[in-house]
Order: C-alpha cells, then structure tokens, then sequence
C-alpha cells in the first residue's frame, strides 16, 4: 500500500524541477502498488520488472499531463493497468487450454467445481488461483482484465471504471459477456472430460 | 444465479484466499535505472497529442480535396463549342435547313 503520510505534492514539484533524488523516492514509494497491478495482469514471457519500468517510464513522461484532479497514485494505477492491457493486446495469441495438460492438483480442482460438489473444495487456494488465472488467460484482455478486477480483486464497478476509463454500464456487459464465455468454456471442459 | 455463475464464484471465492504475492521490495538499483532512462527520454506534452491530431486532419483535408478534384475531373462533360446550341437553334427559327 502507498504510504498516506508521503507527500505527493511535494515530492511532485521536485520531480518537476528535475530533482533525480525525488524522482527515485516517488519511484520507491509507488513500487509496491506497481508491482501488485503488474503481477495481477502480467502478460506471458514479459518480465514484471520490465513492464513496470515501462510503466514508471509512462509516469515520467506525462507527468506535464497530470492535472490533480485525481490522487497521484490513482493516476499511476490508471497507466499501470492500461500499459498492462496494451501489452495483452499485443500477445494476440493465447495458449490452448487443454484438461490433460493441468497438473494434478488444477485438474482435481477444476473437477470439483465442473461436479458442482456442494461441500467446501478441498484443497489449496494457490491451485485454485492459477487456474482461475489459465481460465482468465484464455480470455480476451478486456474480458480477462474486467473479470480479474470484478471477482479476483472484487473492485466496484466505480473503481473499475476509474481505472480502464470504461463507462460502468460498458464494464457490466463486458463482465456479462466474459462469463458467457468462460462458461460456453466450461462446457468445452465438461465435455472433453466426459469422453 | 446460474449453475455456471455458482462454479465460477466458488472457484474465484477460493483463488482469492491464496496468500498475497511475495515480496515487493524495489529491485537494488530499480529507481536508479528507470529515473536515468527517463531522464534521456523526451516528456510528452499536450503539444504532441495537438500535431498528431492537426495532421490527421491536414490528411483528411487533402484527401478530400483531391477526391473533390478527380470527381470534378471525372463528373465534367466534354465541352461544347460555344456557339454550337446557337447555331442549331438560330437556324430552326430562321428555317435555313
């Protein structure tokens, strides 16, 4: 989490003056939440590093566009999220999603909840999390990226739409539209399974 | 709800209890680089956003100028001599023929 007590004004006006020192402290302050969106939709085979230097680069560079009106750390989020998606849409191809290649513990996860077994599933919330995130991958990016934002980090439909810059009723047909196909998926799944 | 939205729920409802992703220190060295590389790197303004969109619209302007000519071109009858009608209708009201 961003430090509240860090002065972003402040630091700002240095950085606008060129100050290299203050331009690093701003870096360092806002790495973790860099990072945590970096992880949350990175892209295959790009290193987290790169992109979020890409990204700090981006703050950099428009940094002259920065009009207030919104928390600084909410402006660099905003890139962070968009640079991500960009580069999602640069990987057109998505890799194919096939039952037999899952590790075991994924494929007995992902059979639980295709059984629709009522009990608790058992098992490990790690498992659990790569699978949603093959699933999700197998999306396109602005139906991966409103899924994780909407039921991974169960962000509201105002933050959301802050965030991408989509309109809230645009975010609530893209994630109506998303589970329609995870679930046509699904299907695809149960049906490999069953044969 | 439907049977798939209950699925995908308890599926997200558990990913989500996965402990939060490690570390997430700055790499030694991190601020340093990226601050030199942006320093070498121009600063996007409002102005190159401006030119981007005044050269779009230089290009749309010439291309329909150009379309506006070729159909001008293309549309035009060839002319006639000027006086062509005037003979024709002089001599049906003189009967000459």
């Amino acid at each position: 989490m961003v430090d509240e007590a860090f002065d972003f004004a402040r630091c700002l006006e240095r950085v606008r003056e060129r100050d290299q020192a203050a331009s690093r402290q701003l870096v360092t302050e806002l790495y973790p939440q860099v990072i945590r969106i970096v992880r949350s939709h990175l892209p295959r085979r790009v290193a987290e590093e790169d992109l979020a230097q890409d990204i700090f680069l981006k703050m950099f560079t428009r940094l002259e566009q920065y009009q207030g009106n919104v928390p600084f750390p909410h402006w660099v989020s905003r890139i962070a999220v968009t640079t991500c998606i960009d580069q999602l849409r640069v990987q057109k191809r998505r890799p194919e999603f096939r039952w037999a290649d899952l590790p075991e513990e994924q494929a007995e996860m992902l059979d639980h909840v295709l059984s629709d077994e009522r009990e608790a599933i058992p098992g490990d919330a790690l498992a659990a999390r790569e699978l949603v995130q093959k699933l999700l991958g197998q999306l396109k990016p602005d139906d991966r990226l409103v899924l994780q934002l909407l039921d991974l980090e169960q962000k509201t439909l105002a933050e959301i739409s802050a965030l991408t810059g989509w309109n809230q009723t645009l975010v609530k047909v893209r994630a109506f539209r998303a589970r329609r196909k995870l679930q046509k998926m699904f299907q695809e799944l149960q049906q490999q399974e069953k044969s | 709800m439907s049977q798939f939205d209950q699925q995908w729920q308890r599926l997200t409802a558990l990913a989500r209890q996965a402990p939060a992703d490690q570390d997430t220190t700055v790499p030694t060295g991190f601020a340093t680089r990226v601050v030199a590389q942006a320093a070498s790197t121009p600063v996007d303004g409002p102005w190159p956003t401006l030119e981007r969109l005044a050269l779009r619209g230089f290009l749309a302007a010439a291309a329909c100028s150009l379309a506006a000519v070729a159909f001008n071109y293309l549309g035009s009858t060839p002319e006639l001599p000027e006086d062509a009608g005037l003979d024709e209708t002089m001599s049906v009201l003189l009967d000459l023929s």
